[in-house]
């Protein structure tokens, strides 16, 4: 019976102790973490540039490409805190240099150790960070808006890793349709690259 | 009634046919620098036909063509893009691109089996000519990474369709038909060269 009692009265100080519901967490400050998240997603270069370090972490397969679940998110955090302190590191030439750089390895179907891969991502990771984390307003929760970008640069590059680890041939046939597919791709991305560099210097 | 509809029905046809699309909105931002850049290998008649054959006869060639082509290609004409972004002309470009055409379709309707180091140099040279056309575009663009990635999409699909076309060698009258595309795109080629000579000026 006192158990009943007891009952009535935590469900009884439940109904009245929450103050009214938001539906919209935007206004509840929460706002920054969905513009840490998306904000990447407005500048072409960090999608293609996050896609293509996730492509060449999956060609180089699982064992070596989990690494940067971990590997990938600490870099944007860290290049969001070093653009903070020292501005912004990047520019069009640091970018298009990543893109030449992935695109290579991927065209040549390089088998670089995890070492070196993960430098490549962190590197990355930390450029792109400083990139994003520029153009804050002085008002933005940095924590929030450094969480929403740490989920979108684990959740983007393990997905394209996953993808590409499941596109890859099971057999280690380098004539197969699939490797050539993965490394065309790198030749596109390469070829993105070397132009956006000359760009980048002419202007 | 009958009879003057009769009168004025060729008259609309031809001015319909005639006419270009009016874009009331230009593209702006990515959106329009993807766009041009997709349809700047794809709207150019000279280049579109130049990727498909370089595609087809790739596949005439099988391996390693096949697949070395795909690779490498975008990133050589890359060479060439680059050469335009920086303003650095090349000896008669539209000359040469219309000789691309008439070269490699005559290439693919007589079956020319040269070795694949050679094959690639004569690829090679087009590719740097038809690259340096899509780069002279890339700074006035809308957004030229967003350009950058459209004309190398758009150029590396067109080669997927040339060697697409390239498998119906497997069976004597597809081969056939493509020796037909080859010199299809041969005479084409000539027409533009003719066009770049200033033949119809």
């Amino acid at each position: 019976m006192t158990l009943k009692y007891a009952r009535g009265w935590i469900a009884a100080a439940l109904l009245l102790l929450p103050s009214a519901a938001d539906a919209h967490i935007i206004a509840a400050r929460l706002g920054d973490f969905y513009m840490g998240a998306l904000h990447p997603f407005t500048d072409l270069q960090d999608v293609i540039l996050w896609t293509a370090m996730g492509v060449l972490a999956g060609s180089l397969g699982a064992s070596k490409g989990r690494w940067l679940i971990l590997v990938f998110p600490l870099g944007l955090l860290a290049g969001l805190a070093v653009g903070r302190m020292f501005g912004p590191v990047t520019g069009g030439l640091a970018d298009a240099s990543m893109l030449l750089v992935i695109g290579v390895l991927l065209a040549a179907a390089a088998r670089i150790p995890t070492v070196l891969l993960c430098a490549i991502a962190f590197g990355l990771a930390a450029l792109r960070g400083a990139a994003n984390g520029s153009d804050l307003a002085p008002d933005t929760d940095r924590l929030l808006f450094a969480a929403g970008l740490a989920c979108a640069g684990y959740t983007v590059v393990t997905l394209t890793m996953a993808l590409t680890v499941m596109f890859r041939p099971t057999a280690a046939d380098p004539t197969s349709w699939q490797a050539i597919a993965v490394r065309a791709l790198g030749g596109w991305i390469a070829a993105i690259g070397l132009m956006m560099a000359s760009f980048a210097l002419a202007s | 009634m009958c009879s003057r509809i009769l009168r004025t029905l060729p008259t609309a046809i031809v001015a319909l046919a005639l006419t270009q699309p009016a874009f009331a909105h230009d593209q702006v931002g990515v959106a329009g620098g993807l766009l041009s850049g997709l349809l700047h290998p794809a709207t150019g008649i000279d280049h579109l036909i130049a990727m498909v054959a370089v595609g087809i006869w790739g596949a005439q060639l099988g391996a390693p063509a096949i697949w070395v082509l795909p690779i490498t290609f975008p990133l050589v004409m890359a060479v060439g893009g680059v050469l335009g972004v920086l303003r650095i002309p090349l000896p008669m470009p539209e000359v040469v691109i219309a000789m691309s055409a008439l070269i490699l379709g005559l290439a693919v309707a007589i079956r020319l089996r040269l070795p694949f180091p050679a094959a690639a140099a004569v690829v090679a040279v087009f590719a740097i000519f038809h690259g340096h056309a899509h780069g002279a575009e890339l700074p006035g663009s809308a957004n030229p990474l967003a350009y950058g990635v459209g004309f190398v999409t758009a150029t590396g699909l067109l080669h997927l369709c040339g060697i697409a076309i390239g498998t119906l060698t497997r069976w004597p009258a597809g081969e056939r038909v493509i020796q037909g595309l080859g010199a299809g795109i041969a005479g084409l080629g000539c027409y533009f060269l003719a066009q770049g000579l200033g033949a119809f000026a």
